[in-house]
């Protein structure tokens, strides 16, 4: 855990780093807001309704579709990385990840079958 | 630890982090220089020589501008998201290493923040939590470009950290570690004779894998959708003015640095001299710290390099088009990425058995 501590340094000089750009900034800036200043920059044209519309469930979909394949590309990386001492072993690590990897392309096929990622 | 110990790795912390800090005003420098180069105009000359004390100048008039927070924005959600962008892309620096070590009396400490033993996972883990920042920033504006910039770069930066770790896959196979030190080490020495032995030697494809997938993580040219001026305004940051908005390119020139860095680390030998290993070099000068100030020279100058490519990318590359970052994504890198896990594993069960 030792090794952490300096990151929590480095999370405390970033807070103190975001403050100080935060109140530089308000205190060096000019402050005489108008209404058109503060009104939604469209262009020019008067904005049209509220930003909160729905949009493309497609989005959604990219996101489920990145926190599977995400979570398949990690759980490599354990696999990764005794790959080359395991070898030494025997070649199970190489039929296990190979297994895997074609649980993978199925995966990754099933998406381009369906058309899940045609955005339009 | 006693308590010399902690105000040492106070004090490199702070050093780390301002040094990194201070390659996005040179980077902003360098880039408008270069883009006058290719596009044959001289580019910022006023202010100072050469327009050095342009970048200086920048950030003055930046810090003294007004900060207004439009009506109808979600106030708090507004104001914090720049921040959110900035924090991650500090933090994920704690784990590069910029050279070997330093000594103080008979003490050694390490030129890094941090040796975490999943050094690799932390800067990804870290750095993609950014895209907080952008989503947060985009939606609270509540203004349509900035929503559609925001969702947009939310799915670019999702369908590209998969390729971004599938590249990597391939090195962290080869090095057996994901502690990014142990990477430079084990990248010493000669490879067939002639060539460094580079990680980039043996993992070209995913090296290739991970130099796409890094531009568009970043939302570089060509994968700038998030902001594409002509049909978007600037994107998610359309509302932000003064230091917030400078919060935002802070946060995407420190990712570009640090995407820079964990390229140099492991394909190309971090902080490494080709053709002269460090103990070479250190019974040249005699002195450890000297050797660690090369190690850090070096260390930037190859960071450096890979940033003006990033520059040099921008201005000659034109945009994709939405469906064709997420075709390129999907269909081509991902696979791309895992044949190259596959050709490494066949490739290591070979070379090994030699």
């Amino acid at each position: 855990m030792e090794n952490f501590l300096p990151v929590l340094l480095l999370l405390f000089f970033a807070v103190c780093l975001c403050i100080g750009i935060y109140t530089v900034s308000h205190i060096l800036g000019p402050k005489n807001p108008n209404a058109s200043k503060l009104s939604t920059y469209e262009c020019g044209v008067e904005p049209e309704g509220s930003a909160r519309v729905p949009f493309k469930t497609h989005f959604y979909l990219v996101a489920v579709l990145f926190l599977l394949f995400d979570v398949e590309g990690v759980f490599f990386i354990p696999w990764a990385i005794i790959y080359r001492d395991s070898l030494k072993e025997g070649t199970d690590i190489l039929i296990a990840g190979g297994l895997y990897m074609a649980l993978l392309v199925l995966a990754l096929s099933y998406i381009f079958r369906k058309r899940l990622l045609r955005l339009h | 630890m006693d308590q010399f110990d902690f105000i040492v790795l106070a004090v490199k912390t702070l050093v780390i982090l301002v040094l990194i800090i201070q390659v996005v005003p040179v980077m902003i420098y360098l880039e408008r220089k270069i883009a006058a180069l290719i596009q044959d105009r001289p580019g910022p000359n006023r202010v100072g020589p050469l327009g050095l004390l342009q970048p200086v100048a920048d950030a003055l008039k930046l810090l003294m501008k007004e900060d207004p927070v439009p009506s109808n924005v979600n106030k708090f959600l507004f104001q914090i998201a720049p921040f959110l962008a900035v924090m991650p892309a500090c933090l994920s620096l704690a784990a590069l290493p910029l050279g070997d070590f330093f000594e103080i009396g008979d003490r050694k400490y390490l030129l890094q923040i941090a040796d975490l033993n999943v050094g690799l996972l932390y800067i990804f883990a870290i750095g993609s939590l950014g895209i907080y920042g952008t989503l947060f920033g985009g939606w609270a504006s509540n203004n349509k470009f900035s929503l559609i910039g925001a969702m947009r770069s939310a799915s670019q930066i999702v369908s590209y950290e998969i390729p971004l770790a599938l590249g990597v896959t391939g090195a962290v196979m080869m090095y057996g570690t994901l502690s990014l030190r142990e990477m430079v080490f084990k990248q010493s020495g000669l490879l067939l004779g002639v060539l460094p032995n580079w990680g980039v030697f043996y993992q070209p494809l995913g090296f290739l894998v991970f130099f796409v997938a890094a531009f568009a993580e970043t939302n570089r040219l060509p994968f700038d959708l998030p902001e594409t001026e002509a049909e978007l305004v600037a994107g998610f940051h359309t509302e932000y003015g003064s230091m917030s908005f400078a919060s935002f390119f802070m946060a995407e020139y420190m990712a570009m640095t640090t995407m820079s860095a964990v390229m140099t680390t492991v394909y190309f030998g971090g902080w490494q001299i080709p053709y002269l290993s460090d103990e070479a070099l250190f019974s040249m000068i005699g002195s450890r710290n000297i050797l660690a100030l090369i190690q850090v020279a070096v260390f930037f100058t190859k960071v450096m390099v890979f940033m003006c490519i990033y520059v040099w990318v921008r201005w000659t590359l034109p945009r994709f088009r939405f469906d064709q970052l997420m075709k390129l994504s999907w269909g081509n890198l991902i696979p791309i990425g895992l044949i190259n896990i596959v050709l490494t594993a066949i490739g290591l069960y070979f070379w090994d058995k030699r």
